[in-house]
């Protein structure tokens, strides 16, 4: 069964049944949000099975869009979280890629300005390693750009996505080695994105992302994870009550091969790494439970099917 | 832009440059400085680095009186002045009772003051300078060069005269270089700092 990642968008009156039919077709909510009168769903359904959802759906007014970027966790990479860079190109940016479904983070680095003393520290590295691609918002400036991004980029394993002023072709020639995804045109600018042009760059942007998450994808699909981050995040759900009292809106974020659950790392890792997913499979078994650098949170890492042998 | 009457950017890279002028422009306009400038130039070269921005400034009468905001009627015993913009009011409201005492100045709504007794005529509370906001012009100014300097750029020097006005920022010290391309800058504009 194939899982593909979509978003509903409908009213409030009988969600119920769709968040019903979603579970009983094997499929997975990532995220639910409640606005006023509007339900969004970020979920994980079966592909054959969208036609079914979409026919549920329609009576309700609801729609079914595809949206890539469910199950994701960007980190946007600003050089400070000055007026410089906050509010207009970076938050636009993060609100983009969240309207699609992903989570995203903003990592506003503590020298990332000027060229001299530009820099990337431990806990940022760390920080943007933990997420599955980082997207840099660089500046105007080509000279700048290609001084700086070797600092920028030192230890990040992630892959990359580049936004800067100059164009593609020349972002690709400044930048050694290449990094990932290249979005030309996307500077330092002072304005709300609203113009239809501006708009365009920002699907372009996401385009790119969406490319480099897929080969990702195709990455990962040929040493399959042991278990599907979203199946690990329902069993979470159902077995370790807590995660239900934490406040914070997505208490476990799911990543392409991973999962950060949002409750302490010393009271409850234990506790995660016990907990029976199936046959007597536990956490502990398939996964690598690690202190997170963000807070005091877990980060789960699904072990491939070539580590562990198992597939549940 | 119509109101300066000269608005450069000069940069080393084309395509930055043009960037920096769409962001001059969005600070400029989101300060409302656009109407008080009437020449600026700014160059940037980021091999340096440096950001020098030069301009002069417009004369403007801006003391704020009275009579710019409200309309003043004198009814038997009592002055009643009625606001149209609520900008000033509240340093209105303490000139009044700096001068007057609080016993005389009454605001029933937000629109409304009503001076009792006072031993002013119609036409003199209406010359009565409220605010000067030229003070906080130059504050604002460089606060809107600030956001529009390159960001690492926070080695700053920056002079103001009656109307001539100066921004250098760079990331390394500043040397006396910068003052030769500040002169040079303005030479562009047809002044002298």
């Amino acid at each position: 069964m194939i899982l593909v990642p979509i978003t509903y968008r409908g009213g409030v009156y009988r969600h119920d049944e769709i968040i019903a039919l979603i579970e009983d077709l094997g499929g997975y909510i990532v995220q639910k949000h409640m606005i006023a009168q509007e339900v969004v769903l970020q979920s994980f359904v079966p592909r054959d099975d969208i036609d079914l959802i979409r026919a549920v759906a329609k009576p309700l007014s609801g729609e079914v869009i595809d949206s890539p970027l469910v199950g994701t966790e960007i980190a946007v990479v600003i050089p400070s979280l000055e007026i410089h860079h906050l509010p207009h190109p970076a938050c636009d940016i993060a609100e983009y890629t969240r309207r699609l479904g992903a989570k995203s983070n903003m990592v506003g680095m503590a020298r990332g300005v000027g060229k001299r003393i530009a820099n990337i520290n431990d806990e940022e590295r760390d920080v943007i390693n933990e997420h599955d691609i980082a997207v840099y918002v660089l500046g105007n400036f080509e000279t700048c750009i290609e001084y700086k991004m070797p600092f920028l980029r030192r230890g990040v394993e992630v892959p990359i996505v580049l936004c800067g002023a100059p164009d593609k072709e020349t972002l690709q020639r400044i930048i050694q080695p290449p990094v990932d995804g290249y979005v030309g045109n996307v500077g330092r600018f002072m304005h709300r994105t609203k113009e239809s042009d501006e708009l365009a760059m920002l699907d372009e942007i996401i385009a790119e992302i969406t490319r480099v998450l897929e080969k990702k994808r195709v990455e990962i699909a040929k040493d399959p994870l042991s278990v599907s981050p979203a199946r690990l995040m329902d069993v979470i759900r159902e077995q370790v009550p807590a995660i239900l009292d934490v406040t914070s809106p997505t208490p476990l974020t799911v990543q392409m091969a991973g999962l950060r659950v949002k409750l302490p790392y010393d009271t409850f890792a234990g506790v995660l790494k016990k907990t029976e997913i199936e046959d007597g499979i536990t956490i502990g078994d398939i996964t690598e439970v690690v202190p997170s650098r963000m807070r005091d949170y877990i980060l789960v890492k699904i072990l491939p099917f070539s580590s562990t042998n198992t597939v549940i | 832009m119509a109101s300066i009457e000269y608005f450069e950017v000069e940069c080393t890279e084309r395509l930055g440059g043009e960037y920096y002028k769409q962001i001059t422009n969005d600070v400029l306009l989101d300060h409302n400085l656009l109407r008080v400038i009437n020449k600026l130039h700014v160059f940037i070269d980021p091999k340096v680095p440096i950001f020098v921005a030069v301009g002069v400034m417009k004369r403007v009468s801006s003391r704020v009186r009275v009579q710019d905001f409200a309309n003043i009627n004198p009814v038997e015993g009592k002055t009643i002045l009625v606001i149209s913009d609520e900008t000033y009011l509240a340093p209105m409201l303490k000139v009044f009772w700096q001068r007057f005492g609080k016993d005389h100045v009454e605001q029933p709504d937000r629109f409304t003051v009503i001076l009792y007794d006072v031993p002013a005529s119609t036409q003199e509370i209406e010359e009565i300078v409220v605010a000067d906001p030229s003070e906080a012009l130059y504050k604002d100014l460089i606060y809107a060069l600030r956001c529009i300097a390159p960001e690492g750029f926070r080695v700053r020097r920056e002079t103001y005269g009656k109307e001539k006005f100066s921004f250098v920022a760079s990331e390394d010290t500043l040397n006396g270089s910068a003052d030769a391309l500040i002169k040079e800058k303005f030479a562009l504009m047809g002044e002298t700092p």
